[in-house]
């Protein structure tokens, strides 16, 4: 990361606190600047009153409520944002809607190394890959 | 010294009458037959002095009474005299009967007056066999006793059966006949009657014996004739008399040897014990008798039959053998007994071979027709009796009549046709029902021993039953699919709710990389890979989880080429080459995710076996199979990996066993056989370390 850049904005949704907590901790330990929002209701907020280079998001979230309703609002005010649902459930169904709307879809339990290199793709500004790292 | 022959004076009696003549006497007494007595007493009669005389006999056979010897009568005289023992007023017949001699002094026949002296047959003694037999019941002194007149119709001896002579000597008188001369004639006709009463009671036992010994050489001849051997023996059991054949048992050859000896005495032995045995038992009068042929040294088996013989008085005399060679009979009579035996147990076996065919065609539980080379139906079990009718009575209901038309016409068309085989789908109408049902005939023929059929037998398979049961098969299949996918849900949600918080415990133990101390290092690194491990047995678990599926016929085929698709990248990478061979497959009834799962299951397990990579080979083969409808389809999964140890290959279809230590879970091939197993399929595997591992799927074809 080259000092004094500006640091990229990640939005983090997990309704649960631990889970959440620790990607907020993860991506924060890459120099992100990272919000973390523990329901929909609070992330939308979040994605009304500010813009985010990268938007990872749980897919079932608080009473019934979907990671996709985020992505949605997100993309409704950045249609260009690259957006990750983090789904405990691998289903087949979920993963080819994620992926006919642009979604990239990561399986719960994500491997550290996948979820980082992932995460970086999205949010490099030019097109040089990213050294992997462990 | 001189002899001189002197000549015999008369035969040697030396009596001669005063002129020089034999005595009438003497003549009667060498008189040697019967024959010559009426002869010599006409001839002494005429010397006496009497003109003529004549002599009348009786003929008892037709009651005759006719001249048989004269003397100085010219012939047609002769037959004035005539006459019959029925001619009651004819005095000469008057004189035989009473036996009176008695002078007729004007009689029609004679010019001179005749001097009549009945004789007949007589003794003073009772004939011998009378004697003999101590009775006195005798003709002979009957006649000699008598005092009134005689019955001339009976003169037969009831003793010795002797015919009786009558007699009528008649004497022509001169007018003048002295008393004296008279006298004298009576007595010699008397004389002579004596004489000739003698004679003839000799001649008659003469002819008797004659007679014997003609029945006898008759008889012995009959004995002598017969094949079979007759034996007289006396009351010691000594050989009186034998035949021919008898003898070549019991008598000794004129050549003989010491072999022949000891079988004559052993046959005596055995004889005379058998007699023995015969007496002492009143009323057997049958017995076994093995005799050993002198000749030819065969034992031959004999029934004697022995008959005791009397003499005339009623005492024992000894015993009549006859004896009937059953040698032959006897076998015969035992071949048959063994034939008959073989007869049974054939029969009994037949029987027990029909009984088995019975109870095999009454157990098949399908319709069972036999027919012959014409056709015709000659045997049906009780469920084709149901539906065609029995065979004996025929049928009145029409669908039965409608069905067995429908069979006939498929029996006739294939017993006429060249195929050895057939088989046929038939229409027929269930009686109970009426409702149509389906039959999948199968036929076949018999043929018999020249090559021409002799019967057909064809079985009927009821397809609504097979169907019904097909259905059956596939609700239990779906039951146990969705019982799979239920468990599969609760994994899941299990899985699901672990996932979370281990999400949250495997990113704080990488926040915590780097920072932990020296000493607890090691304790890190167990924390970082058991970690690992649950979330790599969640992720297995999270993937059984899957929405409700609808299950449906598909091409097995089609799932195994898009799990392939999928894993194309990985195999790619690991160095493995994919050889697949598809077999033309019918569509199947699978639950399509499932199936998948087993087939990546697999094809992953067989990249991690094969660490320097390989070849893989899926084969799939359409199997029909003849007791189930749709055959069986065979998937072969075989990889040239490391191969599974042989202690092992037992256990890894159970859950949490791997091969692969830290990488695997030790649920892959659990889940792939509780899959297999839900479709009703067989999984196998085969493996050889160093050489690699093939997989053996086959599933049944079911369709809805």
């Amino acid at each position: 990361m080259k000092p004094g850049a500006k640091k990229r904005s990640v939005l983090v949704v997990d309704d649960e606190a631990s889970v959440l907590m620790t990607y907020k901790l993860i991506l924060e330990q890459q120099g992100y600047d990272v919000v973390a929002a523990p329901t929909s209701k609070v992330a939308i907020e979040a994605v009304n009153s500010r813009s985010f280079d990268l938007v990872l998001c749980d897919f079932s979230l608080e009473q019934q409520h979907s990671g996709f309703e985020v992505i949605e609002v997100a993309r409704k005010k950045n249609p260009d944002v690259p957006c990750v649902l983090l789904t405990g459930y691998a289903t087949l169904e979920t993963a080819d809607q994620a992926k006919q709307k642009g979604i990239e879809v990561l399986f719960k339990p994500i491997d550290i190394a996948e979820f980082l290199n992932t995460t970086a793709v999205l949010l490099r500004s030019d097109n040089e890959p990213i050294k992997e790292n462990d | 010294m001189r002899l001189k022959a002197l000549e015999l004076v008369n035969g040697g009696t030396g009596i001669l009458n005063p002129d020089g003549r034999v005595p009438a006497a003497l003549r009667l007494l060498q008189a040697e037959r019967s024959e010559e007595i009426y002869p010599i007493l006409l001839e002494e009669i005429v010397r006496m002095g009497f003109p003529r005389a004549l002599i009348l006999s009786t003929n008892f056979e037709t009651g005759a009474i006719a001249p048989s010897a004269a003397i100085r009568y010219p012939e047609k005289q002769l037959a004035r005299f005539n006459t019959s023992l029925f001619a009651a007023d004819n005095p000469l017949v008057g004189l035989m009967h009473n036996l009176k001699p008695a002078v007729i002094s004007r009689p029609e026949y004679s010019p001179r007056p005749l001097y009549c002296h009945p004789i007949i047959f007589r003794n003073a003694n009772v004939c011998w066999e009378a004697e003999r037999e101590r009775k006195v019941d005798c003709l002979a002194t009957d006649n000699f006793r008598a005092k009134r007149r005689l019955d001339l119709d009976s003169q037969v001896c009831r003793t010795c059966e002797m015919r009786a002579y009558s007699a009528l000597v008649v004497v022509e008188l001169q007018k003048k006949m002295p008393a004296k001369m008279m006298g004298e004639l009576g007595g010699l006709v008397e004389l002579s009657n004596r004489y000739l009463s003698r004679l003839y009671k000799i001649e008659h036992y003469y002819n008797r014996m004659s007679d014997m010994e003609v029945t006898i050489s008759q008889m012995n001849s009959v004995m002598m004739s017969m094949a079979d051997p007759v034996i007289l023996t006396d009351t010691h059991h000594q050989v009186i008399m034998q035949n021919q054949a008898a003898a070549r048992f019991f008598k000794l050859p004129e050549v003989t040897t010491e072999g022949l000896v000891r079988a004559v005495e052993l046959n005596n032995m055995l004889f005379s014990a058998a007699l023995s045995s015969m007496a002492m038992a009143p009323g057997e009068t049958h017995r076994d008798l093995t005799l050993v042929d002198a000749s030819e040294g065969e034992e031959l088996l004999f029934e004697a039959v022995s008959v005791p013989s009397y003499s005339r008085d009623g005492i024992p005399a000894g015993m009549v053998t006859v004896m009937r060679d059953v040698t032959d009979l006897r076998r015969a009579d035992q071949e048959l007994q063994a034939n008959y035996e073989k007869l049974r147990i054939a029969e009994d076996i037949v029987r027990q071979d029909r009984d088995r065919l019975n109870l095999v065609i009454e157990n098949v539980g399908d319709p069972i027709v036999v027919a012959d080379s014409d056709a015709k139906t000659v045997l049906l079990d009780p469920l084709a009796q149901a539906l065609f009718g029995a065979l004996a009575e025929g049928s009145a209901d029409p669908v039965q009549i409608k069905n067995q038309a429908v069979l006939d016409a498929y029996i006739s068309s294939f017993t006429f046709s060249f195929a050895n085989t057939e088989g046929q789908n038939l229409k027929l109408n269930d009686p109970a029902t009426r409702q149509e049902v389906e039959f999948d005939a199968r036929s076949g023929k018999i043929y018999d021993e020249r090559g021409q059929v002799a019967y057909t037998v064809t079985v009927l398979r009821d397809f609504s039953a097979i169907r019904k049961l097909e259905q059956l098969k596939v609700e239990r299949r779906m039951l146990e699919i969705e019982k799979f996918a239920a468990a599969g849900r609760l994994a899941a949600t299990i899985a699901h709710e672990v996932n979370n918080p281990m999400e949250a415990i495997k990113n704080a133990i990488y926040l915590l990389s780097g920072r932990v101390n020296n000493e607890a290092e090691p304790v890190y690194e167990i924390l970082k890979s058991e970690t690992e491990r649950v979330a790599r047995i969640v992720r297995q678990m999270l993937g059984l989880y899957r929405n409700q599926e609808s299950v449906k016929p598909v091409n097995v085929n089609l799932l195994i080429e898009d799990t392939l698709l999928l894993l194309a990248r990985q195999m790619q990478r690991a160095n493995v080459e994919v050889v697949h061979d598809f077999g033309d497959l019918p569509p199947a009834v699978v639950a399509a995710d499932q199936l998948r799962q087993v087939f990546s299951n697999l094809v992953i397990n067989a990249k991690d076996s094969m660490q320097r990579g390989g070849k893989l080979w899926i084969r799939t083969r359409h199997i029909s199979a003849r007791h189930d409808l749709h055959g069986w389809i065979r998937i072969l999964i075989a990889d040239t990996g490391s191969g599974i140890p042989e202690d092992l290959i037992a256990t890894i279809f159970e859950p949490f066993v791997t091969t692969k230590g830290e990488k695997g879970t030790g649920l892959g091939l659990w889940i792939v056989k509780g899959i297999i197993g839900n479709h009703g399929g067989k999984l196998s595997v085969r493996s050889r370390v160093g050489k690699g591992t093939v997989f053996k799927i086959d599933l049944p074809v079911v369709r809805l």
